[in-house]
């Protein structure tokens, strides 16, 4: 994790003043905020209760990080009278006809749902990023977890998260991804979806060409997905997961009878809203749909990121 | 490295009864097929709606060979070296310092070098950019088209930045900004962080690319220098999810670890 916010501090940085309203930013008495040039990375550090010198640090090694292109304007944008980007401008759309879900997409943290009372106390203290660690926050009574899966996300909770795929430089899987504080770029081509994710420089393809989902295939991480138009709804299926994903941070089991459903809607310029539903007998007494909000992000460029290169943290995590 | 990715498709190939339940065997729509339905690979390339070749599809490098060596097809003493390069080199070509290699170490092959991984890579062309997703080590690479320049001095990176135009039906990308980490090949070709690499890809039919690479690297070499790859298409396939880092055992039994 800490590589994580600490990658997002230098993006922070380089992305330089007039970026993003702090308002997009509940947690307030951030001292990145306050600085006014660290809008993204130094905000989700003081999120995270990190101490004001680590920022301090990063801001001394923060010279020469502005000649990459995350300040290069991002083209075909809608804008308002006064020239600033029309968020709410009716959403584009392809040859098709069909919504284009195209663009860069980082989490909407002002639509998200606020904390619920099962979520981890330090949940509380990130205003917008309760789902990250327990997706099952805002849905009412939590995830209806199987008594062995609620067990299993206790331990893994108690144990710091150790384990978590993220922690050991493994894919993150369709979840922990949707959740991530990390961009993500979709590009909408005939017959296919393409996600292009900054951690990990992981990737996905949901394909819209009709494919029907494979027959018993090989367990994945990303599993294979393939999506159709309900209108302006594009409703995908994923199957074919490993035994052993977890759904959130905290841990949230997810086991290889788990089918995903997502449901991607497009309402502006500037939202993404996908409703994950996950079908997961084994883990869970009955199917549960939590809904994913996201925000485009403008004038801004996906990074490389390299999760193993000099990987130092997973020895030195501790449990119980 | 060169062990395990040789065995890969083997291994899979004994293996052969799941991979058939995947989309590996899906007719893939768009290429045109002659009239017992396989894919005529040597008809017109495609082309964009902004009329330049569209490169998009899934390729695969006809390049083990430059994997191994980027410099196979050239004479003994070719690439222009420089002395501490060729140092470099003799000491990594005797094998004694395979641990060290990227890959090896489930790290990015870096650019020339991911052009003739043998995994199959995609590419989705679109008139602002190039998306590649490269199964080998499951990495997306990007190559803008949109105007924009080279950024100087910028974090360096394993794959670099990369800028592409066209001329004529070539596109010729520009890539910089490298760590100087990467290997050109297996056997030990040095790249430093001064690698400026030019891929000019040109789809001569639907079926192949021609692919011309030039190193010009002024730190380890005395002049630019460029190779000719190939890749063609694979029709009725799909990448298929591969992690390096899940159970890697390879590393601790090659040598220079």
């Amino acid at each position: 994790m800490r590589i994580i916010e600490t990658f997002r501090i230098f993006r922070g940085i380089s992305v330089g003043s007039g970026f993003e309203p702090a308002g997009a930013f509940s947690g307030g008495a951030s001292p990145g905020l306050q600085r006014g040039k660290t809008p993204r990375g130094s905000a989700a550090a003081a999120r995270k209760g990190w101490p004001h010198g680590t920022c301090a640090v990063f801001l001394l090694f923060s010279v020469g990080l502005p000649a990459q292109w995350i300040g290069y304007p991002t083209a075909d944008v809608p804008r308002t009278k006064d020239g600033k980007p029309d968020l709410t401008a009716p959403a584009p759309r392809d040859a098709e006809g069909h919504p284009d879900l195209s663009g860069m997409w980082e989490q909407d943290r002002r639509g998200a749902p606020p904390p619920v009372a099962n979520a981890q106390p330090r949940a509380a203290l990130q205003p917008g990023r309760g789902q990250f660690w327990d997706i099952g926050t805002g849905i009412e009574g939590g995830l209806p977890y199987q008594p062995w899966a609620r067990e299993l996300m206790q331990k893994r909770r108690a144990d710091n998260s150790k384990d978590n795929p993220d922690v050991r430089c493994l894919p993150l899987g369709i979840l922990q991804t949707h959740t991530h504080n990390f961009l993500r770029k979709y590009t909408q081509v005939p017959g296919e979806i393409v996600s292009l994710f900054e951690r990990d420089s992981e990737y996905r393809q949901i394909f819209t060409d009709g494919r029907p989902l494979p027959a018993d295939p090989q367990p994945t991480y990303g599993g294979y997905s393939s999506g159709k138009w309900d209108g302006d709804t594009l409703v995908v299926q994923t199957n074919g997961l490993k035994d052993g994903l977890w759904a959130d941070y905290n841990g949230s089991p997810l086991t290889d009878a788990a089918k995903i459903t997502e449901r991607f809607r497009r309402p502006d310029f500037g939202h993404m809203q996908i409703e994950v539903t996950v079908d997961d007998p084994k883990a869970y007494t009955k199917p549960w749909t939590a809904t994913i909000r996201l925000a485009i992000s403008l004038n801004t460029e996906l990074l490389e990121y390299i999760c193993v290169e000099n990987e130092k943290d997973a020895t030195h995590m501790v449990g119980k | 490295m060169l062990l395990r990715m040789s065995l890969i498709p083997a291994v899979l190939l004994a293996l052969g009864v799941p991979v058939g339940a995947q989309w590996v065997n899906l007719k893939t729509a768009g290429i045109p097929r002659t009239p017992d339905g396989k894919a005529n690979l040597t008809a017109p390339a495609p082309r964009a709606a902004d009329g330049h070749p569209d490169l998009s599809g899934l390729w695969e490098p006809n390049a083990n060979k430059y994997l191994r060596d980027i410099a196979v097809d050239m004479k003994p003493g070719e690439v222009p070296m420089q002395p501490w390069a060729e140092a470099v080199y003799n000491d990594r070509k005797t094998g004694a310092r395979a641990g060290e290699e990227s890959d090896a170490n489930c790290l990015p092959q870096g650019v020339p070098k991911i052009d003739a991984a043998p995994a199959p890579f995609k590419i989705f062309q679109t008139s602002s950019q190039l998306a590649i997703l490269q199964e080998a080590f499951n990495l997306w690479r990007q190559i803008f088209l949109d105007g924009r320049k080279l950024a100087k001095d910028p974090t360096p990176t394993w794959l670099g930045y990369s800028v592409g135009h066209w001329d004529g039906d070539t596109l010729v990308v520009d890539t910089t900004g490298f760590n100087g980490k990467t290997w050109l090949d297996q056997v030990g070709h040095p790249a430093t962080e001064a690698l400026h690499v030019t891929e000019q890809f040109h789809r001569r039919d639907f079926g192949h690319i021609d692919l011309a690479i030039t190193i010009d690297d002024p730190k380890a070499y005395t002049k630019p220098w460029t190779v000719k790859e190939e890749l063609h298409l694979l029709p009725d396939s799909e990448l298929i999810e591969f992690i390096c880092n899940e159970n890697n055992r390879d590393v601790p039994h090659l040598p220079g670890h």
